[in-house]
C-alpha cells in the first residue's frame, strides 16, 4: 500500500522559526498570567459533544471535529476552552473558594469550510477570573488583555470593548420576535448599512430606531458613547462602558481602548462587556473574550465570569519573523573525550555549536563544509583545538 | 502596511460601473482604466490602490485581510459566504436570482423530489430550506438553461436580468429567490484599524450614492 506523506487539510507541519515565534508568543503571555495570580489548568484533547451542545457553547455543531469513544459517544476534539474550564471550576474546584483565576496554553479545534486556507488547530493562551462580578473584575480582564497584546510587542493594537446589553435594552423597546432579532443582529454584526436601513425602515419614528440604525456604525473613539447616549438616551450598558472608560483611561489604557457598540456577536451567551483585540498586520481580531455569567451554572454552580483567549499563531504572524542561530561549528571527539565535547556545546549559544557523528576528522569536516558551519572544534589526545574549514 | 487602502474589484461590468463612481466621487481612476502590465494600480489623487480580480477571488481577498475593501456581486456573497463587512448596496449590477420552470409546467404541484439544476447549490440549497423542501440540486457549469430542455431537472435557480434568455429557451421565472446587486464589503480588521480612512471612502461613495442606499 502507498504510504499517505501529506496531511490532512487545515493540518500543517512547522518547522523551526515558526515554532520558535509560536513559543516566544506562548511565553510572553503564560509569564503575564502567572505574574497576575493565574494558574494553569490543561482539560483533554477530546471531551463529549453534549458538553459543548447541551451547555449552550456558542460553536456551531458543524465547526466541531467529531470522534467517537470506544464507548459509542460522539466526542468532539476541544473547540473552545471556556466550557471545560467552566466544567472543571464547577465540579472539581467546587470546594475552592471563589474567584478562581485560572489560565490556558491549548490547542482549539474548529473545522473549516475547504480550501479556504484556516487552519484546524488553533493555539490559544487564555484566562478566565470565575466567580466574580462587577467593574473591576470586568477592569482587570480588560487591562489584562491589553497588556497580552503588549507583552506579545504587537507595534500597533488596540482592544475594542462593546457590551452585549446595550443591543438587548434596544432591541427590547422594539418588540420583535425571535427570526426578526436574529435578522437585525446578523444585519448589525454585519454592519450591513444599508440593508439594516431598509429592514428598520417600517419602524422609523420608533424611538429605538434611530439608535439601532445606527447601531452598526457606532463603534470608533470615546466619543462613541456620547453619541450612543444622543440617539438611545440614557443606558445602563453605555453608562457602565463611560466608568470603564475613565477608570481604564486613568490607569493609562486610555489609548488602547476603543469601541464597538455594534458588537453583538453570541448575543445568548455574553452577559454582559464584550471585547476584542486588533494587531496591525492581522485580517481578522487576534483576541476575543466578554462576561458570560451563565456557563459556569450550567454544570451546577453558580458563578459569573469573564475572560478572554488569545489566538497565538495570529499574533506571531504579525510579529517580525524570528532568526534563527546560524551554526559556527562541528565538535569533532576521538573516544574517551565526549564529556569535553560536550561541555563544549553546552558552553555555546544554543543552535550555534553541535556533536559530529563522524569517526575521523577529514569527514568531520566535510560534514562542517556541508553545514555551511566556520570550523571543526577537535577533542583528541592532544587537547582541545579549533580547525577552521 | 502602508497609509494607502487596498481595495478588489470585481473584473467586467462591475469594474466599469465602479469606475464610474469613484470618478463622480473625485478619484482619478485613469491609472485603473488603463492597467497595462501592472496588477496593482495606484488612484493619485487619493490613497487608494485597487487590484482586479474575479468575483470569488475579492472575497477571499478582503476575507484574508490582504485587501481593505472589495467590490462584488451579492449573487457570490449568497454562494460563497464569508466573514466580512458588508457596508453599502451600490445600486449597480441589479439582477435577481429567480426559480425558472418550463413554460406551462407546475413546479409546485406534486410530491415527488424535483430536480434543480443552478450554478449556485449554496443559494438553491438555503432558498429550498426556508421552504423545508428537499430537491435534488445539480450543479452545472455551464447554460443552466440546458438543464430542463434536456430534461435533467425540472426547474433551475439563476441570475434573471431581462429574462430574455430564459424566454427564448421556453423557460419562465416563476419566484423571486433574492435580489442581486453590487455591494461594498471591509475587512473585519482594517474597518476597525483604519476607521477614519474607510469611513472617509464610504462616505464618498455613499454621497454620489444619493438617497438611493
Amino acid at each position: 500500500m502507498k504510504l499517505t506523506i501529506n496531511t490532512p487539510e487545515g493540518t500543517r507541519d512547522r518547522l523551526f522559526a515558526e515554532c520558535q515565534e509560536r513559543r516566544q508568543v506562548q511565553a510572553r503571555l503564560t509569564r503575564l498570567f502567572r505574574q497576575r495570580g493565574y494558574l494553569e489548568v490543561s482539560t483533554p484533547d477530546t471531551e463529549y459533544y453534549d458538553l459543548f451542545a447541551l451547555s449552550g457553547s456558542a460553536i456551531p455543531q458543524e465547526r466541531m471535529v467529531k470522534v467517537w469513544d470506544p464507548s459509542g459517544k460522539i466526542c468532539v476534539m476541544r473547540p473552545d476552552s471556556t466550557t471545560p474550564i467552566a466544567r472543571v471550576a464547577a465540579t472539581k474546584l467546587r470546594t475552592v473558594p471563589l474567584p478562581q483565576r485560572l489560565y490556558y496554553d491549548q490547542t482549539v479545534y474548529r473545522a473549516n469550510p475547504a480550501h479556504n486556507g484556516g487552519s484546524r488547530e488553533i493555539p490559544q493562551c487564555g484566562v478566565e477570573l470565575i466567580g466574580a462580578q462587577g467593574g473591576k473584575a470586568d477592569l482587570e480582564i480588560i487591562v489584562t488583555a491589553i497588556d497580552a497584546l503588549r507583552s506579545c510587542g504587537a507595534p500597533r493594537f488596540h482592544v475594542e470593548l462593546g457590551h452585549a446589553g446595550f443591543f438587548r435594552d434596544l432591541a427590547a423597546r422594539l418588540e420583535l420576535g425571535e427570526e426578526k432579532l436574529e435578522e437585525m443582529r446578523a444585519l448589525i454584526e454585519g454592519k450591513n448599512f444599508a440593508a439594516l436601513n431598509s429592514f428598520l425602515a417600517p419602524y422609523a419614528g420608533h424611538p429605538a430606531s434611530a439608535a439601532l440604525k445606527q447601531l452598526s456604525r457606532l463603534f470608533g473613539g470615546a466619543e462613541v458613547l456620547t453619541r450612543a447616549e444622543q440617539l438611545a438616551g440614557r443606558t445602563e450598558a453605555v453608562d457602565y462602558l463611560r466608568t470603564l472608560y475613565d477608570e481604564l483611561s486613568a490607569a493609562g489604557y486610555g489609548q488602547y481602548v476603543r469601541f464597538d457598540l455594534g458588537m453583538v456577536h453570541q448575543i445568548d451567551y455574553y452577559t454582559g462587556v464584550v471585547f476584542r483585540g486588533y494587531v496591525e498586520g492581522a485580517g481578522d481580531a487576534v483576541l476575543s473574550g466578554g462576561r458570560y455569567d451563565n456557563l459556569v451554572e450550567a454544570f451546577g454552580r453558580e458563578a459569573q465570569a469573564t475572560g478572554f483567549a488569545v489566538d497565538v499563531d495570529a499574533v506571531a504572524r504579525t510579529l517580525p519573523e524570528s532568526v534563527l542561530p546560524a551554526l559556527r561549528c562541528v565538535v569533532h571527539y576521538e573516544p574517551g573525550y565526549l564529556a569535553q565535547a560536550l561541555e563544549a556545546v553546552d558552553g555555546r549559544p544554543a543552535g550555534t555549536c553541535e556533536l559530529s557523528h563522524c569517526t575521523d576528522l577529514e569527514a568531520s569536516k566535510n560534514l562542517a563544509r556541508d553545514k555551511k558551519a566556520e570550523a571543526v572544534l577537535v577533542f583528541d589526545k592532544n587537547g582541545e583545538r579549533m580547525v577552521l574549514v | 502596511m502602508s497609509d494607502r487602502l487596498r481595495i478588489a474589484i470585481t473584473k467586467g461590468r462591475l469594474l466599469d460601473k465602479s469606475m464610474e463612481l469613484f470618478e463622480k466621487a473625485g478619484l482619478d481612476c485613469g491609472p485603473i482604466r488603463d492597467p497595462g502590465r501592472r496588477l496593482i494600480h495606484s488612484v493619485p489623487n487619493y490613497p487608494l490602490d485597487a487590484v482586479l480580480a474575479k468575483a470569488p477571488d475579492v472575497i477571499t481577498y478582503v476575507e484574508r485581510g490582504v485587501c481593505d475593501l472589495g467590490i462584488v456581486g451579492r449573487d457570490t456573497i449568497l454562494e460563497k459566504g464569508g466573514a466580512f463587512y458588508e457596508v453599502l448596496d451600490l445600486g449597480f449590477g441589479r439582477c435577481r436570482f429567480a426559480l425558472a420552470v418550463k413554460e406551462g409546467a407546475d413546479f409546485y404541484g406534486t410530491y415527488k423530489t424535483r430536480r434543480v439544476a443552478s450554478k449556485y447549490p449554496e443559494v438553491t440549497r438555503a432558498f429550498f430550506e426556508t421552504k423545508g423542501m428537499d430537491v435534488d440540486i445539480i450543479k452545472i457549469e455551464g447554460s443552466v438553461e440546458l438543464a430542463p430542455i434536456l430534461g435533467l431537472t425540472d426547474a433551475i435557480v439563476d441570475i434573471v436580468e431581462t429574462g430574455a434568455t430564459l424566454k427564448a429557451n421556453g423557460l419562465v421565472p416563476i419566484e423571486t429567490v433574492a435580489d442581486v446587486s453590487a455591494r461594498l464589503i471591509v475587512n473585519t480588521a482594517s474597518m476597525k484599524l483604519y476607521q477614519s480612512q474607510i469611513n472617509d471612502f464610504i462616505a464618498r461613495c455613499e454621497a454620489e450614492l444619493g438617497g438611493e442606499a
